[in-house]
């Protein structure tokens, strides 16, 4: 990372002073060819005046006039020239060429400026050395480079600094997430000043919330799981122990009855905790479209010997199908516990009517029965993990309400109960409100 | 000895009902924390087993309610709750014994009878009386180191004058502490069993104070 930030603005530089050296020789090379062009155009004029002297030197003006020299050539001979300026044509004048010249005379490279005077035949050649021009070149771009070469080091300081500022929290958030404990799910400190790191702390405490809830339902089930089953495996316990000690038959048989109940329903409860585990960390649901009337008269089917066996009337009621969109599995485990429900709770000979009405966002399932229905305080508490209705003589797990209502969220369905419902008992409703299946967060 | 048992749980209310009365307890049995309240206030258990997650009232609350109340019955609290935390609470709300389930019948057994014991300051496990010795945990009775045949009735009757001498019981108190819920109680069945026991044991061991009831006197008069 500090490399190659290093290394692109050592490049930048590098074609800056390129850039800087072509451009300047452009300038330069231009400004001194307008200055030989002129100083030909003088000399030129200067012929008309100065007629008579010829083959006189000029003057040396200054030291630098040694970089420069000039001839005049009147009618094909040498008029005027200038010290360090040789006898014979700068440039081969035979060739008639007017303009910029590049000459090699005696090892020296020159610049040389031809031109003719328009009326007689005067002839001047104004030349350049081209080392001096490369001498200007050199030191214009000495003075732009020093600047430039102690600016260098400094900014790869401040790049190495900076960088190192830059990622120094990443450092940080790095160290502190390689020495956190796998149980460890609370949401990550954030200095004020790691603004740039927002985002990904955002992202990471976003993923530490939903694995900590994952794992707090794990947790939960692990811990109620253990909890629940006490009761029946206590009661499995007392129940074998009594068998044993009992002589009499009526009795004894009695209480091996008891210990194989307790056996089915440490099995039920086992099987409840299951699904409620998995539709709780599970929020993606099988989704298809669900006739729930052919869904429900199935259930109703399954359960209806139970109902019979209590002397109840049971009755199904649905004209057309009602199609759902939902996962099919879930939606019967919502059913069958809550058709279970009526029969379980209602008294022998009542009566218990299942209806399903409408579809989609319209669908409504109503299960009511005659039984001894529930007061208000129970009914708030419906739902509510191994809340059992009181004093009931049926050994409910406690968990059927919650494993329904999960599943009716799930499905974006509204789950209410009515007390007395429409046949006096309690009436619960499933209302249809959302038409597609919202899967939880 | 008459106690209450608090479960809401149906097979495991019926099997600690028919284990306890297996080993000799008069158990009535009750399922919600109003109806355990309520009999509690009315009866003179000797003691009661008290589940927690009730329904109507939570077991912690019937325990405040009856530690408010100033009864002193010796309740032991019988749980799924078994974290140290609801045990420590149970112990401070005023439990005297505190187990988790599943217990074994025997063990249930054991804890009650001490409870009880120890609620009539008795340290020892038998009782002694005189040339009689009762053993709460064996069921028998001894005079002078021969083993004595009771009745249930008679050997409830008996343990209930023990335990609470040298205080006066009357005959309906009797009753209430031996008899359980739906037992019919003829209206001489207390004088018939002292009856029964006076000749079983000698007729200087249960004294009856007159329009009182009966006592056990520990040291034979002289």
């Amino acid at each position: 990372m500090l490399g190659l930030v290093l290394g692109l603005v050592t490049l930048v530089w590098i074609s800056t002073a390129l850039l800087t050296w072509f451009d300047t020789r452009h300038e330069l090379e231009e400004l001194l060819d307008s200055h030989l062009a002129q100083a030909a155009a003088v000399l030129v004029a200067q012929q008309y005046d100065a007629d008579d002297e010829r083959h006189v030197d000029a003057p040396r003006l200054h030291r630098y006039a040694t970089t420069v020299a000039f001839q005049v050539f009147h009618d094909g001979g040498l008029a005027l020239h200038s010290a360090n300026a040789p006898r014979t044509p700068l440039v081969d004048l035979g060739a008639g060429g007017g303009g910029f010249h590049r000459v090699r005379r005696n090892g020296v490279a020159w610049r040389v400026f031809v031109t003719r005077g328009r009326e007689r035949d005067i002839t001047v050649l104004v030349g350049e050395r081209l080392d001096s021009r490369d001498a200007i070149l050199w030191a214009v771009l000495g003075s732009a480079s020093w600047p430039l070469l102690l600016a260098l080091p400094l900014l790869a300081l401040g790049v190495w600094w900076a960088v190192r500022r830059g990622v120094a929290p990443l450092h940080r958030l790095g160290r502190q997430l390689s020495q956190r404990r796998p149980q460890a799910l609370e949401a990550l400190a954030l200095d004020s000043t790691d603004r740039e790191l927002l985002p990904l702390l955002d992202a990471l405490n976003g993923l530490f919330a939903r694995i900590d809830a994952l794992m707090g339902v794990e947790r939960r089930f692990t811990a109620d799981a253990a909890h629940e089953l006490r009761t029946p495996i206590a009661a499995i316990r007392a129940q074998a122990q009594v068998a044993l000690a009992e002589g009499d038959d009526e009795l004894r048989r009695h209480a091996l009855n008891a210990t194989i109940a307790g056996c089915d329903r440490a099995a039920r409860l086992i099987d409840q905790l299951l699904t409620l585990s998995r539709i709780e960390s599970s929020g993606v649901l099988v989704t298809a479209a669900v006739d729930l009337a052919a869904l429900t008269q199935r259930v109703v089917g399954e359960l209806a010997p139970r109902s019979i066996a209590k002397a109840q009337t049971i009755e199904f009621d649905a004209a057309a199908p009602a199609l759902i969109t939902g996962d099919e599995t879930l939606l019967a485990v919502l059913l069958r516990n809550l058709v279970d429900n009526a029969i379980r709770y209602s008294p022998r000979g009542a009566r218990i009517v299942v209806a399903v009405r409408g579809a989609g966002a319209e669908v409504e399932l109503d299960i009511d029965d005659s039984g001894p229905g529930l007061d208000e305080v129970a009914r708030q508490r419906l739902g509510e993990r191994f809340f059992r209705v009181g004093a009931s003589e049926e050994s409910g797990s406690g968990l059927g309400w919650s494993i329904v209502r999960r599943i009716a969220e799930a499905h974006g369905l509204r789950l209410e109960a009515q007390s007395p419902g429409k046949l006096g008992g309690l009436g619960v409703r499933v209302r249809g409100a959302t038409p597609a299946p919202a899967a939880r967060p | 000895m008459r106690i209450l048992l608090v479960e809401d749980d149906p097979l495991l209310g019926d099997g600690l009902r028919a284990g306890l009365r297996q080993r000799g307890w008069q158990v009535d049995w009750v399922r919600d924390g109003e109806a355990a309240e309520r009999e509690l206030k009315a009866e003179p258990y000797a003691a009661t087993v008290l589940d927690l997650g009730l329904p109507r009232k939570d077991g912690l609350d019937v325990l405040a309610a009856l530690r408010r109340a100033q009864l002193t019955l010796p309740v032991l609290v019988l749980t799924a709750r078994d974290a140290l935390a609801d045990r420590i609470r149970g112990l401070d709300l005023g439990a005297d014994d505190y187990v988790a389930k599943p217990v074994d019948l025997d063990e249930l057994a054991a804890r009650l009878r001490a409870l009880v014991r120890r609620a009539h300051g008795q340290p020892q496990e038998c009782l002694q009386a005189q040339d009689v010795m009762l053993d709460p945990a064996a069921r028998t009775v001894r005079r002078g180191g021969v083993a004595v045949a009771l009745s249930t009735r008679e050997f409830d009757l008996l343990q209930q004058l023990m335990l609470s001498a040298p205080r006066v019981l009357s005959r309906e108190q009797l009753e209430q502490r031996v008899y359980g819920w739906g037992q019919e109680v003829e209206s001489n069945a207390i004088e018939v069993h002292v009856h029964h026991l006076r000749r079983k044991l000698g007729a200087g061991l249960i004294q009856t104070v007159r329009g009182v009831g009966y006592v056990l006197a520990r040291e034979a008069p002289r």
